[in-house]
């Protein structure tokens, strides 16, 4: 598997990103076969583009674009994408343009992850060589998690459906990488604008400020604090300039000033955009609200639609709140447990907002399962492995499959849809809980091999 | 699961605190070999107990209320119902070289009994390989054809409009009628669908409107039926688009002629529709019949083996039986009914029973060994017909528009008889008029009873519940299988990497085997998915090779095995030489190859049996012992026990029979004789399947045939 890693990572990383392109482009030629775009896997309410298409229309018709519950997405798209979804080129496909434009997304957000992931092994190989354990791991054996990550990405075929059926989720993920490039790469301007688009088009990825505040504050992923210290007194000389950093404010303040910056900047434009349409609070309640209060109950592969079809009108407020608190419950456990390692934090977080969130699509899963490829070295013994593979494979086919028996033959009814987004649940959870763990045990290894413990004492 | 095990291993003292689930896992894991054992027989066995298993049909919904009012068709209706026979079997009538006379004939008859008359004008479409169609709306992706004025059909279509009604929903009824050599039979089904039809002009009872086609079946009954539907459900509203038969000028002409000759006002030349279909009825009478009493068969199987809901055929059963006195038939496999090992299997059946009975005397589970073969014989058939995919008249098309419908078939016990025939159109119409009263009560779509079910009698039926339970047993070790077999690959190489190695380096060496532990088996996927990848270049093949003109089945047959292989081949060699790969580095990556080959065979059974089961489970009867026996023939021959022996000889044994075109020639083989068996058959029932869009050809395609190949690649593993 290495042998074949290796061969991937140094010599065919280009042609695989090219053929991954040429696929991409061979599949939008045929977008009426494949009906993509209005699979309820790829398109929600929030990134469907025909919704976009129909603001567009409302806006250049002088109307709200919210009006009519239709479309729910930011104002800004409706002014970049808009005229995308007009303009036609004679013979071609119809969205073209469009499609050409998520090509683009997929391709920078590839190589954003490519070299983010590249920085990530740096850090991690530095803090290898400060801890001296560069001899007993092989470093050579040390794969290219850039490359990797930036290859599941683009090879990933939710991140190709999500492509091809014209939702926003390209454009929605790039702000999100966006920003972690940005932090890793200590851009904080860029890292506060990724920030704030990314929390303007999806609400959940505000929680992203926590690893970035992190990754700002003291540095990439790297080893506890507390080995370092440890080494230290192993050898009993403090040497300072090996040690990690101390979480500093200076950029955290930069970043906030920045933050609040690009946020009044991104404000404005909205309410010069929407002036003559009820103004922000328009906005807010249509997208924001929109988001928090799951008015669509149209199926997805999330599990909140056939809760809230289900439940009392009168439970309906309590419900609400229960399930947005659930994704604050497990913000601060995980971001004291996994403080050192900023990157993947943010990663347990966008997979947890994708599992959580009221109207989630494949696009999301894309996002989560590249970032898995930063930490291939740290994630190595990770368990259940082919398992969660086979998983992911079996529902993806799966749920299609329901989601044909029960609205076009009429012989199942939404129960089997809805085993299917349990089960797709179950596998997220048992992905993010095995990926902590496996990370845990990862920082327990590199503990034992410093104190020289045996190996045994994995859990 | 399979990792605690794993981990439990590699740990020198046991943990005391192991979850009972996991340990459970764990067990189950360790003696996967006598788990998969007693589950695959234990699903065979469910199989066979299934007609025993088979549960009185009930009504479940209780709008229908069938037979609650009695029948109104009188001897009047009768007697329409004659003369309209007769005018149809009068020689005159046949004059006409295109068979129009009858046509207008029929017209006239329904215009006189106030119905609204239009006629429809269709060309024959050929059915289109199109893969996607299952995943799509049945009216997606239609490919448009080359229309030549030569050849159209006409539907004659009445609609009674129910005084009652609001218009929204409609009855249909449907008799094909070939005017250019009709049979006696076509004439008789129409006369009792006339009868039936001038009764419902007349009554007051009526909410739903009533919809009679008169399918044009010069080009199969299947193809006119299809045709209206299509018109029917996907208005077109730019006549410029398509090529349409009203273009042509020889038709218009027709239609010309008959505006004048036929009276009415409710005459149009445009296409009319009523409401939403609540349910269908084709209806047929056979022209021979070696029967010995008055029969009536029910087809019910529509494409992908979807059948109409339960309900219809019990309204069906029930008024046929319990009110006219007809036997009701559904389709049997007939080779099976005289077999002795079935006969016998039946017998030890009954006879568990009867000493089950007497130790308690509430268990009544026993059915006397006839009734258990002829149980088996239509079960059989059922899942044949269900698993091939293809409709079994045109009662399917009505399926594709989640139209519940089903075909009747009377077959009466004599014929020529005036009486007799009188007889025929009363107790025919009597039905007819039941079912359509019943249905006529429905306030929903049908939705009560089951949609997922086989039969075993036409009174009987295995509910989805059951029949999974054998098909899960049947799968259930997979799994297992290959969660122990994944287990077994990882911790023997581990131990033998740290039995290498020098204390010094333990750690070393444990961190690499670690990092190549886990993931492994991402080889062994890449191989799996190749090989999968290759069965859907292979599927697509057959597209391209029916575009070559003049080829007989057998010659495209070998055209299609020749580039398959080439397709291997090819894929083979760029894509990183998979098969080298395999038997590259590890002696136990054989054991990985199956672990991955049997969870991708799993999904893709599982997957299948939520389309169409009755594929799925004859798919798991082939694959399953196969996938779980593959194992490499030197490891076989050197070992030189009697077991190994024995699995050598059931794996090449296997490995011949699975092999879809070989299991194909052996089932024709059983079932007709292998005297007249032809290469290019395989080739003819393959086209028939995709003609159809059968998902079964997909499923052979991209379950079966990977599966067979990578089966075969561990078969000949060398290590």
């Amino acid at each position: 598997m290495e042998k074949v890693k290796k061969k991937i990572g140094s010599f065919s990383f280009w042609n695989w990103v090219t053929a991954s392109i040429i696929f991409r482009l061979i599949l939008i030629y045929f977008p009426k076969n494949l009906n993509l775009s209005s699979r309820p896997e790829v398109s929600t309410p929030l990134t469907s583009f025909r919704r976009l298409a129909e603001g567009y229309w409302l806006k250049q018709s002088f109307m709200s674009p919210y009006a009519g519950s239709m479309y729910h997405g930011s104002p800004l798209l409706l002014s970049l994408l808009g005229p995308l979804t007009i303009n036609r080129i004679e013979g071609q496909p119809n969205h073209l343009l469009y499609s050409l434009v998520s090509v683009i997304a997929d391709v920078v957000s590839a190589m954003l992850i490519r070299a983010t992931g590249q920085n990530l092994r740096l850090a991690y190989l530095r803090s290898l060589e400060s801890l001296d354990l560069v001899k007993q791991i092989e470093v050579s054996e040390f794969l290219f998690s850039g490359d990797i990550a930036a290859l599941i990405y683009l090879c990933n075929p939710f991140t190709i459906v999500a492509c091809v059926g014209l939702s926003t989720s390209p454009i929605e993920n790039m702000a999100v990488i966006l920003c972690l490039y940005g932090a890793c790469s200590r851009l904080i301007p860029l890292a506060a604008f990724g920030w704030v688009i990314a929390t303007h088009l999806s609400l959940y990825s505000a929680i992203l400020i926590i690893p970035v505040i992190f990754l700002l504050g003291c540095g990439p992923d790297s080893p506890p604090r507390k080995l370092f210290l440890q080494r230290h007194q192993q050898k009993e000389v403090l040497n300072q300039s090996k040690l990690p950093p101390r979480f500093s404010w200076g950029p955290v303040i930069h970043f906030a000033f920045w933050a609040f910056l690009w946020s009044v900047y991104v404000l404005v434009l909205c309410g010069i955009s929407l002036k003559q349409f009820g103004g922000l609070w328009e906005m807010f309640k249509s997208t924001y609200g929109f988001i928090l209060t799951v008015e669509d109950l149209s199926p997805n592969i999330g599990v909140l639609w056939y809760f809230f079809a289900e439940v009392f009108e009168f439970f309906r407020n309590f419900f609400l709140i229960v399930f947005h608190v659930n994704i604050l419950f497990m913000i601060l456990p995980l971001a004291i447990r996994l403080r050192h390692r900023p990157c993947y934090l943010a990663f347990v977080y966008v997979a947890i907002c994708s599992m959580l969130k009221s109207y989630p699509s494949v696009g999301d899963s894309a996002l989560y399962l590249g970032l898995l490829g930063w930490f291939v070295n740290e994630l190595a013994d990770m368990q259940f492995s082919l398992f969660l593979f086979c998983g992911y494979v079996g529902v993806s086919l799966l749920s299609p499959v329901m989601h044909n028996l029960w609205i076009w033959r009429g012989t199942g009814n939404a129960n089997f849809y809805f085993a299917t987004a349990m089960v797709y649940a179950c596998l997220q959870i048992v992905l993010v809980v095995e990926g902590v763990s496996a990370m845990l045990n990862h920082d327990r290894k590199l503990r034992n091999l410093i104190t020289g413990k045996p190996q045994d004492a994995k859990s | 699961m399979a990792e605690t095990k794993e981990k439990s291993l590699s740990d020198e003292k046991p943990k005391p605190r192991v979850r009972p689930i996991v340990r459970l896992g764990i067990f189950l894991i360790s003696h996967s070999f006598l788990v998969s054992i007693v589950c695959c027989t234990a699903g065979v066995l469910a199989l066979f107990l299934l007609p025993v298993l088979a549960k009185n049909t009930y009504i479940s919904e209780n709008a229908l209320m069938p037979g609650s009012a009695s029948p109104m068709l009188s001897n009047q209706h009768v007697s329409d119902g004659n003369r309209l026979v007769k005018d149809l079997t009068n020689p005159n009538s046949k004059s006409s070289e295109t068979g129009i006379e009858s046509h207008k004939i029929i017209a006239q008859y329904m215009l006189d009994l106030g119905a609204e008359v239009s006629f429809h004008k269709f060309h024959p479409q050929m059915n289109q390989f199109h893969p996607l169609h299952f995943f799509s709306s049945p009216v997606s992706g239609k490919i448009q054809e080359n229309y030549s004025c030569s050849s159209y059909g006409i539907n004659t279509v009445g609609i009674i409009r129910a005084p009652r009604g609001d218009g929204k929903e409609a009855i249909v009824l449907v008799t094909p009628y070939n005017a250019l050599k009709s049979g006696f039979g076509e004439a008789l089904s129409l006369g009792i669908a006339y009868s039936v039809f001038s009764l419902l002009t007349q009554v007051t009872w009526l909410a739903k409107d009533i919809i009679w086609l008169v399918a044009d079946s010069q080009y199969g009954e299947y193809a006119a039926v299809a045709a209206w539907l299509r018109e029917y459900q996907t208005p077109k509203f730019s006549s410029l688009s398509t090529p349409n038969a009203e273009m042509c000028p020889d038709v218009n002409n027709l239609f010309e002629l008959k505006g004048h000759s036929i009276s009415g006002s409710k005459f149009s030349n445009s296409f009319r529709r009523a409401g939403t279909m609540a349910a269908a009825l084709v209806l047929k009478v056979r022209d021979q019949n070696e029967q010995f009493e008055d029969t009536i068969s029910i087809y019910a199987e529509a494409s992908n083996g979807q059948m109409p809901n339960l309900d219809l055929i019990n309204v069906v059963n029930y008024l046929a039986v319990h009110r006219q006195g007809l036997r009701v038939n559904v389709e049997k496999l007939w080779p099976l009914l005289n077999s002795s090992w079935l006969k016998s299997l039946g017998e030890i059946f009954e006879s568990l029973a009867k000493v089950a009975k007497s130790l308690y005397p509430k268990w009544k589970f026993g059915i006397p060994a006839t009734e258990y073969v002829e149980g088996t014989a239509t079960l059989a058939s059922s899942l044949y017909y269900q698993a091939l995919g293809v409709p079994t008249g045109p009662h399917g098309a009505f399926r594709d528009y989640q139209v519940d419908a089903i075909t009747l078939e009377i077959s009466p016990k004599f014929s020529l008889d005036k009486v007799w025939r009188n007889d025929i159109l009363l107790r025919g119409g009597r039905l007819i008029e039941g079912v359509i009263r019943s249905v006529n009560n429905l306030l929903e779509k049908f939705h009560q009873s089951f949609f997922l079910y086989l039969l075993t009698s036409p009174s009987k039926f295995v509910s989805v519940g059951v029949y999974m339970i054998a098909f899960a047993l049947l799968i259930a070790p997979l799994p297992m299988v290959a969660a122990s077999l994944y287990v077994d690959a990882n911790s023997s190489s581990n131990c033998s990497k740290g039995d290498s190695s020098t204390p010094s380096a333990i750690t070393d060496t444990d961190e690499h085997g670690i990092a190549i532990r886990s993931w492994r088996w991402l080889n062994s996927a890449k191989l799996v998915f190749i090989v999968h990848l290759w069965g859907a270049i292979v599927s697509l093949l057959p597209y391209f090779i029916s575009q070559i003109p003049d080829c007989s089945p057998t010659t495209s047959f070998m055209i299609w095995v020749l580039l398959s292989i080439l397709s291997l081949l090819t894929l083979n060699s760029v894509l990183a030489s998979p098969l080298a790969c395999a038997k590259a580095t590890q002696e136990k990556e054989w054991a990985l190859v199956k672990s991955v080959t049997i969870s991708s065979v799993f999904i893709g059974l599982g997957l299948m049996s939520v389309i169409n089961f009755a594929t799925a489970e004859i798919g798991a009867l082939l694959m399953v012992p196969m996938c779980l026996l593959a194992r490499p023939l030197k490891l076989d021959v050197r070992a030189g026990t009697l077991r190994s022996f024995c699995r050598l000889i059931c794996n090449l044994v296997l490995g011949h029979i699975a092999f879809p075109p070989a299991a194909f020639f052996l089932l024709k083989g059983m079932l007709d004789g292998f005297g007249n068996a032809n290469v290019g058959d395989f080739w003819m029932w393959v086209e028939s399947l995709w003609a159809w869009n059968s998902a079964t050809y997909l499923f052979i395609g991209m379950v079966q045939l990977p599966c067979w190949v990578l089966c075969v690649s561990i078969l000949f593993h060398t290590c």
